[in-house]
């Protein structure tokens, strides 16, 4: 493959570009023919693509030659083809990968951007194929460059051209999988601590109606990937869970935050309201977990995959305990409006905490729950939840052991703690003629698992 | 044409923008990823996929908006298909211009509404996402901008790139351009808010990259937003200078570009040069600011800094300084704007945080800047003199004797100030001479050569010599060396005018030799590049007596130190003769030619200044020529200041200062007068008779011992003489014709000795002033005559045999003195011939003869007078008619007298013997009948009148005719030889026959009478 280089020198360089995308493609069937296990692009290659496709300076002697942006327009229509046309999986994704695979060099820079421009094309165009690779791309990659590529789609179809958010949302059709990794690419993105990192209305709208049409799709990447155990280092979540939690959680102190910067500023936007947005989130967050049980035993996991971090957990709590930090300084005029906002990010937290807890997403003690949220002002509701089932100590004096950190370790002893929560169901609503009680919210809590 | 065509295409036809904007969205929306896919083949091939043809451009722009507004990963490419519909457009514009013709308008019309159609898309993105859109777009368009000005800048009907606003109007009347413009306008406005270096940066690269066709884009951006922009390009321009200036250490020196290796820089002084048009307040705010932030303590968490801002590095700060000198250095119109409130900035605190920053630079690096500070001082068109007044007050050493203005400064700011003064003084003193060896190159070439190189500082300095020269004369050290310095550099730089004035100050301003000592030095150093700088300097003084600009106090001290410039000369004569004394001659010769503009203020209404004229014309010498009526006018003045000048001697005692002064005064002015007559025949004879007239004046006479009676003799007239009755009618006087005319001197005269009845007119005696005041008076009267008379000036000079002997008196001028005392004694012509009538003949003229003794009683200074006449042989003949009127009272008197003795009338008896004597000093009679009048004390009246009656007897037989008198040379006089005249012995009998009488008192006088 190496020997083509002299003939693709002469070349101009959309070409060059073409002629090697050509070679490549016929190197790879090649490649995929012999049967050589794992199929493995050879680094002469990887230069190669570097050179004619990323236009990365080869050294400092030889300036970079670069695309026009035509070209560049010219070059991405074919791989959107070329992809298209490919029928063999495995030759496409090793393509892709040929491609896109960050290398750690200075090449990488002009990857991203040119991964971008393609997945953005792909998803103007209806690609199928190329979201697929893009999906597995966002699985093998570290989160960094996921979150770049994330924020390259969000600006270009949430905030750069007005009109096109339509087309994004067609990806959740499209390709369900790369929709998935997208989700959680941008709740890592977005973490609601800055004005900058506060996802757009748009987009927050697209993703509620994706998980409200469909709460599976945020485990469909969890579903159809093989725990295979070499998940690499840093790469994203399995599921966008934890992301969307902290989203729930959090969003209630930092819109308000938000929106006070907004009246300061003297600037009244009637924006929609984003609190039932989260409210429906927050709900079918909550639907998710409770999935959760039947697939985690399909699979033989219950107990032994905790899909919520505890780190993940224990930054969230010390985000919160600071946002109420802060909003104590700051609004005490308005603090009953203040009050009954951080109230609700307690109670959400409470609740994902519980349910996620009952349905095995989260694997830990109450204990460690306890020192997790120590800091945090008192909630009924969490105080509730942290100190556990009261009942079930009182009745069978036995600690709950599905909840102990060993309990990770050891899969036979969680089947058995399993329906141990069962006496909790009927704790809330067994005193719904208790409205002053303020952990009684009067909202209906289906604890059970709908199975 | 061009003007329809610009109001075709007004870009903020919001309507149809709005029409089209929906119109496309409507479009995009029903787009699917199938037709997508076309369009961007199509886009991409420029070929229709579905018709298979090929696209106009105009569909092509359409298709590349289309996939602008649908599919976000093409913005790129179609942001660089545009630029090539700008461009078509552009060149379509042109051609049409150039063209002129209607015909192809059709082409760009479509354009036209293409790149309408654009910019509503890009200004509604921008609208809707400044954050995402504005950066790009603000990029694209400056790209754009400068790409497209630059390659259409050769065109024909393009202007000239430093025409700026032509091209402005040219390039804002293309559609093209005026959408990128405000396209760009737009995304600053937008990013402004939060990434203003970066926007300004791109305008500043690419205003460098297409200098200077881009100019008017940034003139454009920045006149519409001044005051970030002002402050933005400040800061870029100072991050640039400093990562470059850290590079080359070496600064501009002394104006040599280096534009070229700064390269922002060059933008930056261009920009703020064409934003100073409107904008220079803003501007000198932000330099100054500028200036004041890189000088304040740093605080690295001062809330007011920005995280961008160049105040919180430390680095940026310290070049701050050098920065705005280079700036101030490349552009005069930034100087400008800077230079006068920066002086006022720099007080003490300010001016220690400047050393401690400077102490941090290099020594190389500071030396270059000082070269720089000082060029730009130079070069500062306004408020040179407040930063020279700044420069030398800080540079002024600390002395507990002289307290500036401000505070005695740090130590270590004085020197530098002091360093930086000599600096400026050695660069002005290379320019200066420099320049006018090339002007002198440049004259012996062509006439019409360049202009001389003007120093602005110098330029500006001119306006402020009066204020330099005052503060110069202050003698403080070290400073009025400086200043001197100065003075010298300035006076060489403006030339004549200049140094004139320069001169004219110092002259006017000093108060002591040692100041006075200053002016020499300055014409010294500069009499070797000009001519006649005194005369010039002189005749400025003149010019400004002349414009009363001068009060009492400066016009003294400005005569008084012209009197002691022309007094050094004498000195210099006696001692060494140095530079100095020719000097002093050419001041005497410029004072000698302004005589008669000097000679008014002899009779200023403040003594001081009249004094301080007297001593300077006193003092400087006469010129050559000079027109009669200058000459008058001058004795005039002379004699009245004379008269002034005595009674001021007497009015202020003799005690005191003002005493000497007077009486220094009055020598002045008799040394004054003496010299005056000594010029010439007519000096003498005006200075003479109005020395006389003025003696006999009214109102001068007390001085000399007179009293003002009613000493006319002639009848007064009717009208009383204080009458209150000022407006007499004229029909009032005609009706009493007869008793108005004047019948005196005639037969029918009436006395008017008083009424009958009523007895003698009663004499106002007015108290006789002090007699020794009266004797010091006539004494220096006489003095003056003596001195007058005795100058050789009309009759050929015989110097002396003795030098201690006094000069004889000049017969002219004792005739002219004689001719004077007739005048005004004697007020009747009638009877006036020299030749006496028999003593009968009298009583026709008694009423003149009355007049005249009556003069000669008021008037006592008259017997000295008509001594020094007589002392001038033969002028008393002149005074005959004066004489034998006297002689006829005298006469009439004594033979009226009934007294015993004749020293019962003492006048009458004094009035002889001086009337008798006189006339033998005269040689009128002989001197056996001069003599007589040493009988007088001793006789009776009557025996008086027979001694008296025997001199007119021979006056009458002996006429006093002047041609009696021969001129002997070998005495230098003339003489009268009386043997020539008849027997006088006859005339002696009386004589004798009273000796007789009286011999028993007589005796010891006998042998005067010998024959």
């Amino acid at each position: 493959m190496g020997d083509i280089r002299q003939s693709l020198l002469p070349r101009d360089v959309l070409s060059a570009a073409k002629e090697l995308l050509y070679h490549l493609d016929i190197y790879i069937c090649n490649l995929v023919q012999s049967g050589r296990q794992p199929p493995q692009v050879d680094s002469k290659t990887q230069e190669l693509v570097e050179e004619f496709i990323l236009h990365a300076p080869k050294d400092r002697n030889t300036p970079a030659r670069r695309m026009s942006a035509i070209q560049e327009l010219q070059l991405l229509e074919i791989m959107c083809s070329c992809f298209q046309e490919q029928s063999r999986d495995t030759v496409r994704q090793l393509m892709f990968s040929a491609l896109f695979s960050l290398q750690g060099n200075q090449a990488d820079e002009s990857r991203m951007a040119l991964l971008g421009k393609l997945v953005s094309m792909a998803i103007a165009f209806g690609r199928v194929p190329i979201l697929e690779c893009a999906a597995s791309w966002l699985q093998r990659t570290h989160r960094v460059y996921c979150v770049r590529l994330a924020q390259v789609l969000v600006d270009d179809y949430c905030s750069m051209v007005p009109g096109s958010g339509p087309t994004l949302q067609n990806i959740h059709s499209a390709s369900p999988r790369f929709c998935c990794q997208f989700i959680t690419a941008v709740t890592t993105l977005y973490d609601l601590t800055t004005e900058e990192l506060t996802p757009p209305l748009e987009l927050l709208q697209m993703i509620v109606s994706w998980i409200q049409d469909d709460p599976r799709l945020v485990l469909i990447n969890f579903l159809n990937t093989p725990l295979s155990g070499n998940q690499p280092i840093s790469s994203l979540d399995v599921t966008p869970l934890g992301g969307l939690m902290r989203w729930c959680v959090k969003a209630p102190l930092a819109y308000r935050r938000d929106k006070k910067q907004a009246l300061t500023n003297g600037t009244t936007e009637s924006e929609p309201e984003v609190g039932p947005l989260f409210s429906a989130l927050h709900l079918s967050v909550l639907q998710v977990l409770m999935l959760l049980p039947n697939i985690l035993n399909e699979k033989g996991l219950f107990g032994r995959l905790a899909l919520l971090q505890m780190e993940c957990l224990a930054s969230l709590s010390s985000d919160l305990s600071r946002l109420l930090d802060q909003a104590d300084k700051h609004t005490h005029a308005s603090s009953a409006d203040s009050r009954v906002l951080s109230q609700l990010a307690l109670e959400r937290l409470a609740q994902a905490l519980q349910v996620a807890m009952a349905n095995g997403a989260l694997l830990c003690s109450r204990e460690d729950l306890r020192t997790i949220c120590s800091r945090l002002p008192h909630n009924n509701l969490l105080q509730l939840v942290l100190s556990g089932p009261v009942m079930y100590y009182n009745n069978i004096h036995t600690p709950p052991l599905a909840f102990s950190p060993h309990a990770a370790h050891s899969p036979i002893a969680s089947h058995p703690t399993h329906p141990a929560h069962t006496p909790l169901p009927t704790h809330p609503s067994s005193h719904p003629q208790y409205p002053t009680q303020p952990f009684m919210t009067g909202m209906p809590f289906p604890f059970r698992p709908s199975h | 044409m061009l003007k329809d065509q610009t109001m075709s295409v007004v870009l903020d036809g919001s309507p149809l923008k709005a029409m089209q904007s929906s119109h496309t969205h409507s479009q995009q929306t029903a787009l699917s990823a199938q037709e997508l896919s076309q369009e961007i083949k199509s886009f991409i091939s420029g070929v229709d996929t579905v018709q298979g043809r090929k696209l106009s451009v105009r569909e092509h722009a359409r298709c590349a908006v289309r996939l602008l507004r649908s599919v976000p990963a093409c913005r790129g490419a179609v942001l660089e298909h545009l630029r090539g519909v700008y461009d078509e457009h552009v060149s379509a514009f042109l051609h049409n211009l150039e063209t002129e013709s209607e015909a192809s308008s059709g082409v760009s019309a479509n354009l036209e509404d293409i790149i309408q159609e654009v910019h509503g898309v890009l200004s509604e993105f921008i609208r809707l996402n400044p954050r995402a859109w504005a950066p790009l777009v603000s990029a694209w368009a400056v790209d754009l901008l400068g790409q497209l000005s630059s390659k259409h800048a050769g065109r024909r009907v393009a202007p000239h790139s430093s025409s700026l606003n032509e091209l402005l109007q040219l390039w804002m009347s293309c559609a093209a351009t005026r959408s990128l413009m405000e396209a760009y306008s737009q995304c600053l406005a937008a990013m402004l808010a939060w990434c203003p270096d970066a926007c300004v940066d791109a305008l500043l690269d690419t205003s460098v990259q297409h200098s200077p066709h881009f100019d008017w884009v940034v003139a454009h951006i920045g006149s519409a937003f001044p005051g970030t922009i002002i402050s933005r390009v400040l800061a870029c321009g100072l991050k640039d200078f400093c990562a470059h200036g850290a590079k080359d250490t070496g600064l501009m020196v002394m104006g040599v570009d280096k534009g070229s290796r700064v390269p922002k820089i060059g933008s930056v002084v261009g920009i703020l040069g064409h934003l100073a048009v409107h904008h220079s307040d803003s501007i000198r705010k932000e330099l100054l600011r500028m200036f004041q932030e890189s000088l304040s303590p740093s605080s690295p968490l001062s809330p007011t800094s920005s995280s961008t801002s160049w105040e919180s590095s430390p680095q940026l700060r310290r070049a701050a300084v050098p920065f705005l000198l280079q700036l101030a250095a490349m552009s005069p119109n930034l100087f400008g704007a800077v230079s006068a409130e920066l002086v006022e900035l720099l007080r003490p605190p300010i001016l220690l945080q400047l050393q401690a920053l400077l102490q941090g630079i290099p020594r190389e690096e500071l030396d270059n800047m000082l070269g720089l500070a000082v060029h730009l001082i130079s070069q500062s068109p306004s408020g040179g003199s407040r930063v020279l007044r700044f420069l030398a007050d800080t540079a002024t050493p600390a002395s507990v004797i002289i307290s500036g203005p401000t505070p005695s400064p740090h130590e270590g700011v004085r020197e530098g100030c002091d360093r930086l003064l000599q600096m400026l003084l050695l660069h002005l003193h290379k320019l200066v001479f420099n320049r006018s060896e090339g002007a002198e190159v440049n004259s012996h070439r062509s006439a019409s050569s360049q202009p001389q190189r003007v120093i602005p500082f110098l330029e500006e300095l001119q306006a402020h010599v009066g204020e330099l020269c005052a503060e110069t004369l202050r003698l403080e050290r070290k400073r009025h060396l400086w200043l001197h310095q100065l003075l010298c550099l300035l006076s060489v730089y403006g030339g004549p005018s200049v140094a004139t004035e320069a001169l004219c100050q110092l002259l006017t301003q000093a108060h002591n030799p040692e100041e006075l000592a200053l002016a020499w030095q300055l014409h010294t150093t500069l009499s070797s590049c000009m001519a006649g700088l005194i005369p010039a300097a002189v005749a400025r003084c003149v010019a400004q007596i002349h414009t009363h600009t001068l009060g009492p106090r400066q016009l003294r001290q400005l005569l008084l130190n012209m009197a002691t410039a022309i007094q050094s000369q004498d000195e210099e004569r006696r001692g060494a003769a140095g530079v100095q004394s020719s000097m002093a001659i050419q001041v005497g010769s410029a004072v000698s030619g302004h005589l008669h503009d000097f000679g008014p203020l002899l009779l200023h209404g403040d003594p001081a200044v009249s004094h301080a004229a007297v001593r300077l014309l006193s003092c400087s010498p006469l010129p050559r020529t000079s027109s009669p009526a200058h000459l008058l006018l001058l004795s005039r003045a002379a004699v009245t200041h004379f008269f002034l000048a005595l009674r001021r001697r007497g009015e202020v005692g003799k005690l005191g200062r003002d005493a000497g002064q007077a009486g220094e005064a009055v020598n002045c002015s008799v040394l004054l007068l003496s010299r005056f007559a000594a010029y010439s025949p007519l000096t003498l004879k005006a200075v003479l008779q109005q020395l006389v007239e003025g003696a006999l004046h009214r109102g001068n006479a007390s001085l000399f011992g007179g009293q003002i009676a009613d000493m006319s003799g002639a009848p007064l007239p009717q009208i009383p003489p204080v009458s209150p009755d000022i407006g007499a009618s004229l029909l009032d006087i005609n009706c009493r014709f007869g008793t108005t005319v004047n019948f005196s001197g005639s037969v029918w005269s009436v006395f008017h000795a008083g009424v009958i009845g009523k007895g003698l007119k009663v004499r106002t005696d007015t108290p006789l002033p002090d007699p020794s005041g009266v004797m010091q008076n006539v004494q220096t009267l006489l003095a003056v005559v003596v001195q007058c008379c005795s100058s050789s000036g009309l009759n050929g000079s015989r110097p002396p045999s003795y030098p201690d002997e006094p000069l004889p008196i000049n017969a002219e001028a004792a005739k002219v003195v004689a001719v004077t005392i007739v005048e005004n004694v004697c007020p009747d012509v009638a009877n006036g011939e020299l030749s006496w009538p028999p003593e009968e003949h009298a009583r026709t003229t008694v009423e003149r003869d009355i007049h005249i003794r009556r003069c000669f009683e008021a008037h006592p200074v008259l017997f000295p007078l008509l001594q020094v006449v007589a002392a001038g042989r033969p002028a008393l003949c002149y005074c005959s008619a004066v004489l034998r009127g006297l002689l006829a009272t005298l006469l009439a008197h004594w033979e009226s007298s009934r007294e015993v003795l004749s020293t019962d009338s003492p006048w009458h008896l004094q009035a002889s013997c001086l009337l008798v004597s006189c006339m033998g000093e005269g040689q009128l009679l002989p001197p056996v009948l001069a003599n007589v009048h040493e009988a007088f004390p001793h006789l009776t009246p009557f025996e008086v009148r027979l001694l008296l009656l025997a001199v007119w007897e021979f006056v009458r037989g002996n006429g006093p005719m002047p041609q009696k008198f021969v001129f002997s040379s070998e005495k230098g006089l003339f003489c009268r030889d009386f043997s020539r005249d008849g027997d006088v012995a006859r005339y002696v009998a009386p004589i004798h026959s009273v000796l007789h009488k009286n011999i028993d008192r007589l005796g010891h006088l006998c042998w005067r009478f010998q024959l």
